[in-house]
């Protein structure tokens, strides 16, 4: 059975193989050239130091400049990374929708169900077969891509957290990987031909993932508030790498003035053009500015959690596949 | 007599409309079997069935005493050809024997080795580039070799050319002659099957219509010629299957249950295929003028 699945999937593992080792040497390079400007604009050094947050305002503005230098050049490579999200349900598309549509679609399925081994066994060895191929492909997808982001996730205000970056790397990816491959399985059960399966993959999975992730991430763990007065608070307090969820300044009755947005006046109340600060948005005294956050050092958790409910999502379509398999004649 | 596929009272359903029901049949071990019917009645259905590809929605089917719905220990025993032979296009013949030996506890790849050499298969050739005959040989071979003690094969000929047809069902009962091999083949043509069956099966509009071993079949039928009928009994007859009218002239096809020796009818023996027709026209076809919107 096992020799079975190798002899039909070699060529497609093959593809799959050839296809990341092309990625890899067009991505490799740049995350070589990405990490060398890193280091050559003192990046790291500063990264330390922010992290300790105890940096004196010379450094500081260096860094920050340094950070905005950094950021001009590569910033065109986040729409590559945006591009990157997409592999996992690539996977999913090319080994999870074929998986059974196209037996069903060739009528192979009569007999490769009706030798020996029966049907159970067959989907067991499959699957299982495609969530190995699957978890190795993704674990290399997951640990490269932290390595090749990281420059930019770092000079970056948002950090890992944010959108797209989170979902690049870490393990997360396997969770995305896993789900699409058992949701392209169990589509073909349903549709039974290869390309409706596709379709419908390809749709659900960007409507979950975007679910998971708008309506569910930021809630993981209770968020945290951080205030601030809006005169004479020092720039550079708040953590780099927070996922900063909302943002406004708020009356000192905790009354929401302005949403997303932030006041900072210099110490001694006045405003850039001479009135008292914040008066144009009716600010009173003891207004502060308001941020809900998730602090950068809950990426494990929050990747952990996010992988967990995808790998659980992919674990219930693998057992309702096996068991629509037993109603495909 | 063992029993090799029974079936009781068995339906299948897709949505509301039943593609077999009540479908009650044995069939003896050792028989070669054809299952007839036209497109549509239900045949592939029965195999699907009875192979365990397919979960009864009604009654159920038991092969050598096992249901292989709920039980796939009882699939070594089957040989199964489904419909248009599908195999793994890009694999060689030589691949797909190997298939099989991974795949089946009992496997005799010799068997189907040498057959495929007899037949002058290319082992090293995708079966995809074969013609339609080698390809339905390379599945009977696949078949055959897991030694199986009920074959079954979903109308295996339909897509041969006649020659192909004659070469494909001698060598099957060349091979299934020596084993004891039961056989349940189906066709909507007889015109095929009518040379190597002795077992018969007629299904029409998802019923089973007739069943039983063709000599007795043969032997209790019987078609008259008369003067015309208009429904009286006639003695030695039990059941008029068919009967068609002219003016003055009727001919019956009967069903007999004694000597037929009123003078007024000619008695003729019918042949097989006479039989099967004469059923299969029993099954009355419901119009369907509504649904085209056009008057009836």
């Amino acid at each position: 059975m096992i020799w079975l699945a190798w002899r039909q999937h070699r060529k497609q593992l093959l593809f799959t193989l050839l296809g990341f080792a092309a990625l890899a040497a067009l991505m490799i390079p740049i995350g070589l050239s990405m990490r060398h400007s890193f280091t050559e604009l003192g990046l790291p050094n500063c990264v330390s130091q922010l992290a300790r947050s105890q940096i004196d305002p010379v450094t500081a503005n260096g860094c920050e400049s340094a950070f905005r230098q950094f950021t001009n050049r590569y910033q065109s490579l986040n729409l590559v990374a945006v591009l990157l999200v997409v592999l996992p349900v690539l996977v999913g598309l090319f080994w999870g929708a074929p998986l059974v549509a196209r037996e069903v679609e060739h009528g192979t399925h009569r007999f490769a169900w009706t030798q020996g081994v029966g049907r159970t066994r067959w989907a067991l060895v499959k699957f299982g077969l495609v969530v190995v191929v699957t978890v190795t492909l993704a674990i290399v997808y997951g640990l490269g891509m932290a390595w090749w982001v990281s420059p930019l996730t770092q000079a970056a205000h948002e950090g890992r957290l944010g959108f797209i970056v989170f979902d690049l790397q870490g393990i997360a990816p396997i969770g995305y990987t896993l789900f699409a491959v058992a949701l392209g399985i169990f589509a073909g059960t349903l549709w039974r031909r290869m390309l409706p399966a596709m379709g419908v993959t390809l749709a659900a999975f960007i409507g979950v993932r975007a679910a998971v992730a708008i309506l569910a991430r930021p809630h993981y763990q209770p968020a945290r508030t951080l205030t601030f007065p809006i005169e004479g608070a020092e720039p550079l307090q708040e953590g780099r790498g927070n996922w900063v969820l909302a943002s406004g300044v708020r009356n000192a009755d905790g009354k929401m003035l302005a949403a997303d947005t932030r006041i900072m006046c210099p110490a001694g109340g006045q405003a850039p053009d001479g009135g008292r600060c914040g008066a144009d948005i009716g600010a009173g005294p003891g207004a502060y500015n308001w941020e809900l956050y998730q602090p950068a050092d809950r990426f494990w958790p929050f990747q952990w959690i996010e992988t967990g409910i995808f790998v659980a999502l992919a674990a219930l379509l693998l057992y309702l596949s096996v068991r629509r398999l037993r109603r495909i004649a | 007599m063992e029993i090799a596929l029974e079936a009781e009272q068995l339906g299948k359903r897709y949505g509301r409309t039943w593609a077999l029901r009540d479908c009650s049949l044995r069939l003896p071990a050792g028989r070669i079997a054809a299952l007839v019917g036209p497109n549509g009645a239900g045949k592939s259905t029965l195999l699907h069935l009875a192979v365990g590809l397919l979960r009864p929605d009604a009654g159920a089917v038991q092969i050598f005493g096992e249901t292989p719905y709920a039980n796939p220990s009882v699939l070594p025993e089957i040989g199964f050809v489904a419909q248009d032979t599908p195999l793994y296009r890009d694999f060689t013949a030589a691949q797909l024997v190997e298939v099989g030996r991974r795949m089946n506890k009992r496997w005799d790849g010799a068997l189907a080795r040498n057959r495929l050499a007899q037949l002058g298969i290319p082992p090293k050739l995708p079966v995809g580039k074969l013609s339609g005959g080698q390809r339905a040989q390379v599945a009977l071979a696949l078949a055959l070799a897991k030694r199986p003690r009920l074959l079954l094969l979903d109308e295996p000929v339909a897509s041969l050319d006649p020659l192909a047809r004659r070469e494909f069902l001698q060598s099957l009962m060349g091979s299934v002659a020596e084993s004891e091999t039961t056989v349940l083949l189906s066709s909507h043509l007889l015109a095929d099957l009518e040379r190597v069956c002795d077992y018969l099966v007629v299904l029409q509009a998802a019923q089973v219509h007739l069943v039983g071993g063709v000599d007795d079949l043969v032997a209790v039928h019987r078609q008259l010629v008369g003067p015309r009928h208009s429904g009286e009994p006639i003695k030695g007859v039990a059941a008029v299957v068919r009967a068609s009218h002219t003016a003055r002239q009727s001919t019956l096809l009967v069903r007999t249950d004694g000597d037929i020796t009123d003078p007024e009818w000619t008695v003729h023996d019918v042949t097989l295929e006479d039989l099967v027709l004469a059923y299969l026209a029993e099954g009355e076809t419901t119009t369907s003028h509504a649904a085209w919107e056009v008057p009836a």
